[in-house]
């Protein structure tokens, strides 16, 4: 389809401003609780989950600010952050699994030293 | 006095018991308060919304005032299992409190009217990559044997600086906050989108209201006359949420669809050269002297 796009689609809500708010904190929450997370533990598993659980809060906020425009790409746009959760999950555990081979444990404090 | 947005004082207060309760419910090296830090934080959450609630104008929501009475539900959900998920002690727990974030996010968005990414998110992350998370927790724990009474990692029960990363997060979360409830923002500038039926008349001409009437009678011709009556509500000349997301995205996203088919082909050819990587089952201990042997083959190889 090249050439001038097709009209797109309207969302059947329009948040107001003050709701708008609310969603937004909510992203926010989970994010910074995310960040937080990734910090603290240690566990690089739970290192991970805490990515994702920083992608729940931006398609939280994605999500909100898409209905309070009324366009419908910010929805759009989390099936790509979909994508790039579901590669980074693949790519990270298989990471894991074989750091965890090398020295048998999940700290990520014993690859605080990068020898040779 | 009301709190009112003006006023961001509520917000730093609330900050403020957040990060005070969800440090108390961090696991620490001497005592964990989880219940207290938890009322802690919970009030301050409750602060939050109080202050905000003076805002609300419930005639001019955008949503029906049900569906954001179910918002407050399912963001509480949502925050207090994402506060157990970064402070159980164990990865397992962590895990399954993210799927309840995960359920409770599904539910925002429900609220929203965003029916296909509730169920995208509840059947992608709640279906695939957190069974992937639990394949991996279960491959990668220390089994002990059966008579081991599972004793926690000292890793897992140690919070690395939670006071120094409490304090950067929350006073990144207080500064969102305090944009996100401005109340001198600019207004929503009008919606530009195309009306359903402009969309309907210029990419779907098959959907005529009396076609989409026929099919729906077509496909329910034996259910029971209740069902009839609830699907015939519908209103056809409407687009649906599936219909909208879907168009929006083949037709004004077709480059970013093949990247992402690059990028997941990208990630499995990655995961597969991750996967086939020789590491030898019994390593070296963990504080480690010399070098791996297997370090030095790779060293070996870049080098070559």
């Amino acid at each position: 389809m090249i050439g001038a796009l097709p009209p797109m689609p309207a969302l059947a809500v329009a948040l107001s401003e003050a709701a708008l708010g609310h969603f937004l904190t909510t992203g926010a929450i989970l994010f910074v609780l995310g960040l937080i997370g990734f910090v603290t533990r240690r566990n690089l598993i739970v290192m991970f989950l805490c990515t994702e659980m920083m992608f729940q809060g931006v398609v939280v906020s994605l999500i909100a600010f898409s209905v309070y425009h009324g366009n419908v790409t910010g929805q759009t746009f989390v099936i790509f952050v979909l994508t790039i959760a579901a590669a980074e999950a693949a790519l990270a555990l298989g990471l894991v699994v074989m750091l965890f081979r090398r020295r048998r444990t999940l700290d990520a404090e014993a690859w605080a030293t990068l020898h040779d | 006095m009301p709190i009112t947005l003006d006023n961001p004082l509520a917000i730093y207060f609330a900050v403020v018991a957040g990060a005070l309760g969800l440090w108390l419910m961090m696991p620490k090296a001497r005592q964990t308060y989880r219940v207290a830090g938890g009322v802690i934080a919970a009030a301050g959450l409750g602060l939050l919304w109080l202050g905000t609630y003076a805002a609300l104008d419930f005639a001019d929501l955008g949503l029906s005032t049900t569906a954001f009475v179910y918002q407050y539900i399912f963001s509480a959900i949502g925050i207090g299992s994402a506060a157990l998920v970064i402070t159980a002690t164990k990865p397992v727990h962590s895990a399954l409190w993210f799927v309840l974030v995960v359920l409770a996010s599904a539910g925002l968005f429900l609220t929203l009217s965003a029916e296909f990414m509730a169920f995208a998110m509840v059947i992608i992350y709640g279906g695939a990559i957190l069974v992937t998370y639990m394949f991996v927790i279960m491959l990668a724990a220390n089994a002990g044997g059966p008579n081991d009474p599972g004793e926690d990692e000292v890793f897992d029960i140690r919070a690395r600086t939670p006071g120094a990363a409490i304090a950067a997060g929350f006073l990144l979360l207080a500064v969102l906050l305090t944009l996100s409830f401005d109340a001198t923002r600019a207004p929503n500038p009008a919606a530009a989108a195309a009306p359903d039926a402009v969309i309907i008349e210029e990419i779907l001409p098959n959907r005529t209201a009396a076609a989409v009437r026929a099919r729906i009678d077509a496909e329910i011709a034996d259910v029971n006359p209740t069902t009839d009556a609830f699907i015939h509500q519908a209103d056809p000349d409407r687009l649906s949420n599936v219909e909208v997301v879907g168009l929006d995205l083949f037709m004004a996203h077709p480059l970013g669809i093949e990247l992402a088919g690059i990028i997941l082909l990208v990630s499995l050819i990655g995961a597969v050269v991750i996967a086939k990587t020789r590491v030898e089952d019994h390593p070296e201990p963990r504080p480690s002297g010399a070098p791996h042997p297997a370090d030095q083959a790779a060293t070996a190889e870049a080098s070559a």
